[in-house]
């Protein structure tokens, strides 16, 4: 009974994921040793050794369930992996603990109020974990027999024969097991497992033992091991839903393919109100299990006022998730108001975080990456071009240098070659401008363009 | 000095899985008991003629009354449900040991109490 126990309790949800490839593809983990030291080059992460040290102590906190209700800024330049780090965070929490991740400006949108959408936000990141418990007969079909009166109406009798690989034994049917057994079309061969509550048949396949039964056979025929020791077990799964979905199926003006459709709209507070203390009870009775996840709020600078008070009322709930939040913004205006404030968060706020920086790479670590990334996106490239490649990362940016790789590798394709050279490095380098060169083209051409004459107001348009 | 340690720790570690397998086996036989007693229960309440059945206790035959022999099984039909689900209670307890000592993590919510057939059926669109 055990070991069948563990098994479908690990089972649960291991879908796996499929992704393309991202700019954050390559990341597995945060690259830590167990005493949480960072390997230099580690599971797609590179260098940022203290950050990556800060985020693994959260890490385990989290894991722990030692904090809940915090929150946590990963501030560092443009380029520098605050998101990879992030990302590297979900990695490394598993399936299990929700993770959610939004852009600051997602939550500006005309169907739903920002709170509206940082609550959804907030609800998305809190699971809670469920246990469902059924008492299943399951075995393979040895024989089913079938009495019909003899006068043609009445009541059918019958018998089936069911057995595992330990034990066999006779169950006398009534009618409407033989009603949903001919449904089934069970037959001599099937693994069936019955629920015993409610009597519902399931057919898992046909016995190897019965595979050549038949020479002629549809495709879809399944065929499984016949089951292993006892017929009537105990079987429990456990489920970790978050509360953002148990709001859409409770919220009555939308059935549960809301869910699937995306589109949830606002969800009224009562709905909430009724489903917190439905959890709290489960809570109470031992039923639930409370697993605060991770909200992950990239480019917070963009949240306004508003949200930033929100955000510190919410944290003070007691079912609050873990935030984290990243920013590359240095001392500038609090959206919404006139103040200027580091990284755009309100003092109050910035109080309550714990912050991690990122610092600039080095060249040997750009480098490194732009090797990784090299693997992810299957480009061989020659020393050379990742020399000239990694200076032009350091001079201009690693994002233009990890999207010169692909290109370089088209070029390189175009001319047959089989690994990329310096020539078409350098020919990419001309085709693409880099920001640097860019700006440099404007300020020398910028009478030509039109409109030009704004060029004074424009700043002050920017932020509004 | 290390050795014997591991030793130990090794021996420790058998120890609670033999006795983890043995259960297993126990809930086995008990099943396949539990089944046997329900199908003798079924035989008897069908069969309608006789008023003595035969009934085996060890390796002896009695011929015993019908009715007394029906309470019999049924009382340990219902002796034997408790007893499994005693050695399955028995069980977590013990498999959540033997992965401590591996230092594996414990099963996730292993320890909660099962939702009530309402409380799955208003939850089940997401499950």
């Amino acid at each position: 009974m055990a070991a069948p126990t563990v098994e479908k309790v690990q089972e649960v949800r291991e879908v796996t994921r499929i992704e393309r490839i991202g700019a954050h593809s390559h990341i597995r983990g945060l690259g830590l040793d167990d005493a949480l030291d960072a390997r230099n080059v580690s599971q797609g992460m590179v260098g940022q050794v203290d950050a990556r040290r800060a985020a693994g102590v959260i890490l385990e906190m989290i894991k722990e369930g030692k904090i809940a209700g915090r929150a946590c800024l990963i501030a560092g330049h443009p380029g520098t992996g605050k998101t990879a780090i992030a990302m590297a965070m979900a990695q490394a929490l598993g399936t299990d603990t929700p993770f959610t991740s939004i852009a600051g400006s997602e939550i500006f949108s005309l169907e739903m109020s920002k709170t509206e959408a940082l609550t959804q936000a907030f609800r998305k990141s809190i699971g809670v974990r469920i246990k469902e418990e059924t008492e299943i007969i399951e075995g393979e079909v040895v024989e089913i027999q079938i009495d019909r009166p003899a006068t043609g109406t009445g009541a059918k009798v019958g018998k089936l024969t069911l057995k595992t690989t330990e034990m066999e034994t006779i169950y006398d049917l009534g009618q409407k097991m033989i009603e949903s057994l001919t449904k089934e079309k069970v037959q001599a061969g099937d693994i069936i497992t019955i629920d015993k509550a409610t009597g519902k048949i399931t057919k898992l396949g046909r016995s190897f033992t019965r595979a050549r039964d038949y020479d002629a056979m549809g495709a879809q025929t399944k065929f499984v091991q016949c089951p292993e020791g006892e017929l009537q077990k105990r079987k429990e799964v456990v489920h970790t839903v978050t509360l953002h979905e148990i709001d859409v199926i409770n919220s009555r003006t939308q059935g549960f393919l809301a869910l699937f459709s995306g589109d949830t709209g606002e969800i009224k507070s009562e709905v909430r109100e009724q489903i917190n203390s439905k959890v709290a009870e489960w809570r109470e009775e031992g039923k639930a299990e409370i697993v605060p996840g991770v909200l992950f709020v990239d480019e917070v600078h963009m949240l306004d006022i508003e949200c930033f008070s929100f955000l510190n009322r919410a944290l003070e709930d007691d079912m609050a998730p873990i935030l984290i939040m990243a920013t590359n913004r240095g001392i500038t205006r609090i959206r919404g108001t006139n103040y200027q404030s580091p990284h755009g968060i309100p003092i109050d706020l910035l109080d309550r975080l714990l912050i991690i920086a990122t610092t600039p790479y080095d060249e040997k670590e750009i480098k490194q990456i732009l090797k990784i990334r090299c693997e992810e996106e299957d480009v061989e490239m020659t020393d050379d071009a990742l020399t000239v490649l990694t200076k032009i990362g350091m001079e201009t940016s690693l994002r233009y240098a990890i999207q010169l790789i692909t290109v370089a590798s088209l070029v390189c394709r175009k001319r047959k070659g089989s690994e990329v050279d310096v020539d078409d490095i350098k020919r990419v380098y001309s085709l693409f401008l880099d920001e640097s060169r860019s700006t440099q083209f404007l300020k020398e051409y910028q009478e030509e363009f039109m409109f030009n004459e704004m060029s004074g107001t424009a700043q002050s348009m920017e932020t509004s | 000095m290390e050795t014997e340690q591991l030793l130990y720790h090794l021996a420790e570690i058998e120890e609670l899985a033999e006795d983890i397998i043995s259960d297993k086996h126990q809930m086995v036989e008990l099943d396949k008991k539990r089944q046997k007693t329900r199908e003798a229960i079924r035989l008897l309440s069908k069969d309608k003629k006789s008023q003595k059945t035969w009934v085996c206790f060890g390796n002896m035959f009695i011929k015993l009354p019908k009715e007394d022999t029906k309470k019999l099984l049924e009382k340990d039909f219902n002796g034997l449900d408790t007893e499994i689900a005693d050695v399955s209670k028995g069980l977590k307890p013990k498999v959540n040991k033997l992965r401590d000592l591996e230092h594996k993590e414990d099963v996730k919510g292993f320890g909660l109490n099962a939702m009530s057939r309402d409380e799955i059926q208003a939850v089940e669109a997401l499950l």
